[in-house]
């Protein structure tokens, strides 16, 4: 069964992309996987992986469910952003956001970003 | 290489002119990026080390992507094309450097159950010990568990290798 799923090519494939910015006068790296149904998205400036927050659609309220997997739970910024990606897209998001939480001009300015990408590349979110 | 001349060629064109002005306006070039982070960093080349691979296992279609980072291996393994479940394996802290570590399994996300902690034991612990005991981030959303397919997964896992 599982067979012939893959010879239709059913089958999700995984993909990776990168682009980088320069925001508030330093390069900010994205790094996105795409998986069946959802992403997982990495924000930063350098390859850490502090926290990750996961968001999904829910029938029970409006506002997609959001949660903190990895990391200090007093950052919001991950969530914050995991949840209104899930918005924008009906889809399971990651969110990795390894940026100072001090600057929301800068958390904006990522946000708009990551849009920019998403209109201009749809196929790798 | 050509990319890289290029850059020689007008971070030293700079200092050689130092009262020229830098373009901060638009769009800012490649060159200009490296010589203001004082580092070699280019914008073709990925901050984030990743590699994936994929393979037929007991004719169930299997993908893996490994994703390095300082502080974690990310190894996402599904059968399913999604996350699956979220483990992380660590390496106990407590024992000493002569002996291997014990490692530790947390489900962060998906089946809390036995199951799950014996798989993702089984398939990051040696990618966490060749990591230099680095934790692993492990996405795992299997069909078949069976011990047969979960050596052919390690395999798989090995094949990509990032750390």
């Amino acid at each position: 069964m599982n067979v012939a799923e893959c010879d239709r090519g059913a089958l999700h494939t995984i993909t990776v992309h990168d682009f980088s910015a320069r925001l508030s006068e330093q390069v900010i790296h994205f790094h996105v996987m795409r998986l069946d149904g959802g992403f997982l998205l990495w924000v930063g400036t350098s390859p850490t992986l502090s926290n990750l927050a996961v968001s999904m659609n829910s029938k029970f309220d409006a506002m997609p469910i959001s949660m903190l997997l990895m990391g200090d739970q007093s950052e919001t910024a991950p969530n914050a952003l995991a949840q209104r990606l899930a918005k924008k897209t009906k889809k399971q998001v990651f969110v990795s956001y390894n940026l100072p939480v001090v600057n929301s001009n800068l958390a904006l300015q990522v946000e708009s970003r990551i849009k920019t990408e998403m209109e201009n590349h749809p196929e790798h979110f | 290489m050509r990319d890289t001349a290029r850059e020689f060629r007008s971070v030293t064109e700079r200092q050689s002119r130092p009262n020229q002005s830098v373009p901060q306006s638009g769009k800012s070039s490649f060159p200009v990026l490296c010589s203001m982070q004082g580092l070699t960093m280019s914008t073709a080349q990925p901050m984030i080390k990743s590699r994936q691979a994929e393979k037929e296992i007991n004719g169930i279609r299997t993908q893996v992507v490994c994703t390095e980072f300082n502080n974690y291996i990310l190894v996402v393994l599904t059968q399913y094309g999604k996350m699956g479940s979220l483990v992380s394996i660590t390496a106990d802290s407590t024992s000493s450097d002569v002996s291997t570590p014990m490692f530790s399994t947390k489900v962060l996300m998906g089946k809390d159950e036995p199951l799950t902690h014996v798989c993702a034991k089984n398939l990051a612990t040696r990618v966490s010990q060749e990591a230099g005991n680095r934790p692993v981030l492990l996405g795992l959303a299997l069909k078949d568990t069976s011990i047969e397919a979960v050596k052919l997964m390690r395999d798989l896992i090995t094949s990509c290798q990032v750390w």
